[in-house]
């Protein structure tokens, strides 16, 4: 048995307790910190907890993003500077954080954490931003930036016969009627496949609704163990599995059409070990989809980013905690009972985290 | 008044890496006009990595030579180059496979037209004039719109690189920074009140991060511009990337009269080191108004842009450290 199945079927299970997110903004005119701050404030409402009852607390977020040495330290306020507790930071999205919270929950001897990942990428240029992300020696001197490697991306799969530009924009047409229904949701319009397909290429067969919006935003959670979990939520939604693969950093050596480390992930939280109702898809350009349903093996019957996905808001650093959210929602509301949240960092899907989450049976 | 403009500025790290036995012969074979492979487990990886990328096992440096020429495995047409990219005017990025080589090599390629590329389509590498043993010394071009250059060997190995990350961003002012920078400009300092604790903050950040509450206009108060050092350095300054102090001088913190939090980063120039000490009772005196600006006020560190002239002694007692130490650490 491996830690993860120990750790994950042990009597201490672990549970997301409650969710709070804000909308994805175009731009946000205050900081990731006073974002933090209104969700921690709705979560300990939520839930009925003092701030200090809460044992951990950790955060996702970007330096580079936010364009300050150390901006992470700043964001320390929003969930409240006293009184000081055990804390911890990521520089990668908050379903990270999350994996870290519910890792350090594992060890026993504390019951209570707060997870949050947040993001604005509305002041800088995120297309000159996460080239940095990139082989410092061979691809990053050359701007090498991710909507032209979901770009390479897509011609791999059309000329592997995997998709074609009609599926793209399907995907597209897809989430941003879904976001619709999606409060949250920054870019939502009923558009035809035909209609897009009509616009120019941007970074060709990639046109720029194949590509996320620019968003700030923000994620937080507030997870419990055991017997607390039940203490302080009707309805519990368990973390069942969390596994993170990578991919290798070089392109040139990887297969576009697949995500073979998506299919680890997979393996590692015993995807098909039953039924998925939903599917939340870190989709940040609209060939991930395709990578992802394959390397998933989805049933059609799994609803995937009913929210709309990243696709129709993208708060970098959050995003992928965001799924998580979404996953957890459905399933409190009795929508669905199982499901699988995912979330991607680097290009062309290069890390992959999957994390499953139930309801009581 | 109206509202401010938009906040500009840069972050920029330069970097300067070594390169190794493996990155180094890479690139010095680039300045020279050669494509490096290396060998893998009888496959041939460009470029030439350190470990074996299924064993992760060292590799050792038994270097090819392949291309020039190579195979298109996917490409895609850029139509609004970035900044940062290597060409200004619409190019390809692609997946070519050097001939000798597996696998494949991300990199520019410069075509006439997305007409002009193919998938399988063949490739042949291109040398810029000027090179610096950088992988941007490389580009790549199709076949027949491809130029047939000497290209003259450099001297010594590539033993580092240099790589200058410079960011920019636009934002403007948030609504409670903006007020703030708005004061300065009349020669006043807003702070806030929290509701909570009845603590003011200067700036203010928007929020009582003790409380965890957030605060509006309603909460915005004038803070008198005198004060008292609660905390100082001196520095000396080290000739660092984007250094442009040369002598030694003071940082101090100054907890205005009315505020709980000192204000930080306080330029003094008119006070001698030797003067200089925690307690002393300093004002603000402020520039011509004509003259105040507000240039370096932003959302991060909130600085006190150039409205000060200079903070100078009031004459009055010290305060006892015991009123200061809360403050000073």
């Amino acid at each position: 048995m491996t830690t993860r199945e120990r750790l994950s079927r042990s009597d201490e299970d672990i549970a997301i307790v409650a969710v709070a997110q804000t909308p994805s903004h175009r731009h946000y005119d205050d900081s990731e910190a006073s974002m933090l701050m209104d969700l921690t404030n709705q979560l300990l409402a939520e839930s009925g907890l003092e701030r200090s009852a809460v044992d951990f607390t950790i955060a996702g977020s970007c330096d580079y993003l936010s364009g300050m040495p150390f901006a992470f330290v700043s964001n320390v306020d929003g969930f409240g500077a006293w009184p000081p507790v055990y804390e911890s930071h990521l520089e990668m999205d908050g379903a990270w954080a999350l994996f870290e919270a519910w890792v350090r929950l594992s060890v026993g001897d504390i019951d209570i954490a707060l997870v949050a990942g947040s993001g604005k990428s509305s002041p800088g240029n995120p297309r000159e931003i996460f080239p940095l992300q990139t082989d410092p020696y061979t691809a990053a001197p050359l701007g090498l930036d991710p909507a032209s490697v979901a770009g390479l991306q897509a011609r791999a799969l059309l000329d592997a016969g995997l998709a074609t530009e009609r599926d793209f924009a399907e995907v597209v047409s897809r989430s941003r009627r879904d976001a619709l229904s999606n409060p949250n949701a920054q870019v939502k319009k009923d558009v035809s496949a035909d209609a897009l397909l009509a616009e120019p290429y941007y970074a060709s067969p990639l046109r720029k609704h194949d590509l996320p919006p620019i968003s700030d935003g923000a994620a937080a959670v507030l997870i419990a163990r055991g017997k607390r979990a039940r203490e302080l939520a009707k309805k519990p939604v368990w973390i069942r599995a969390i596994d993170h693969r990578i991919d290798s950093h070089h392109l040139g050596l990887r297969d576009l059409t697949d995500s073979p480390s998506a299919r680890l992930a997979a393996k590692g939280v015993g995807l098909h070990d039953g039924p998925i109702d939903v599917a939340e898809l870190c989709v940040r350009y609209s060939p991930e989809e395709i990578v992802l349903r394959r390397a998933l093996e989805l049933a059609p019957g799994t609803a995937v980013n009913p929210s709309g996905g990243p696709l129709c808001g993208h708060p970098v650093m959050a995003t992928g905690l965001v799924r998580v959210i979404e996953v957890a929602r459905r399933i409190r509301e009795g929508r669905a009972r199982r499901g699988v949240a995912h979330a991607a960092s680097g290009p062309a899907l290069q890390q992959n985290l999957l994390c499953v989450l139930e309801g009581d049976a | 008044m109206s509202a401010l403009p938009p906040v500009h500025y840069r972050l920029e790290y330069p970097y300067t890496r070594t390169t190794g036995p493996i990155v180094g012969a890479f690139l010095t074979a680039l300045r020279d006009g050669k494509l490096l492979g290396i060998r893998c487990r009888g496959r041939v990886l460009c470029p030439p990595l350190e470990y074996d990328p299924e064993t992760s096992e060292t590799l050792a440096p038994d270097f090819v030579e392949v291309g020039p020429t190579g195979t298109i495995l996917s490409w895609t047409w850029i139509a609004e180059p970035s900044r940062k990219h290597p060409f200004a005017e619409p190019f390809a990025f692609a997946l070519i496979r050097p001939d000798g080589a597996d696998g494949a090599i991300c990199h520019a390629l410069k075509a006439s037209g997305p007409d002009a590329l193919r998938t399988g389509g063949r490739v042949r590498a291109q040398y810029r004039e000027e090179r610096r043993g950088a992988i941007t010394d490389l580009y790549f071009a199709p076949e027949a719109e491809a130029e047939d250059r000497y290209v003259p060997p450099g001297k010594g190995a590539v033993e580092m690189t240099e790589h200058l990350i410079s960011l920019d961003y636009t934002e403007p002012l948030s609504p409670h920074r903006e007020r703030y920078a708005k004061g300065l400009l009349d020669g006043k300092f807003i702070g806030q009140k929290s509701p909570a604790s009845g603590k003011v903050y200067l700036p203010s950040k928007g929020y009582d991060p003790i409380e965890r509450v957030r605060m509006s206009e309603r909460d915005d108060v004038v803070v008198s511009d005198r004060g008292t050092v609660v905390a100082y350095t001196v520095i000396t300054p080290v000739q660092y990337y984007g250094q442009k102090e040369t002598e030694p001088y003071i940082r101090a913190s100054i907890l205005l009269d009315g505020a709980d939090q000192p204000l930080g980063q306080q330029d003094i120039r008119s006070i001698g080191v030797a003067d200089f000490r925690s307690g002393m009772r300093v004002r603000a005196v402020w520039k011509p108004k004509a003259e105040r600006s507000i240039a370096d006020v932003d959302n991060r560190w909130g600085g006190t842009g150039e409205v000060i002239e200079r903070w100078e002694p009031t004459g009055e007692p010290d305060l006892p450290f015991e009123k200061i130490m809360e403050h000073n650490w």
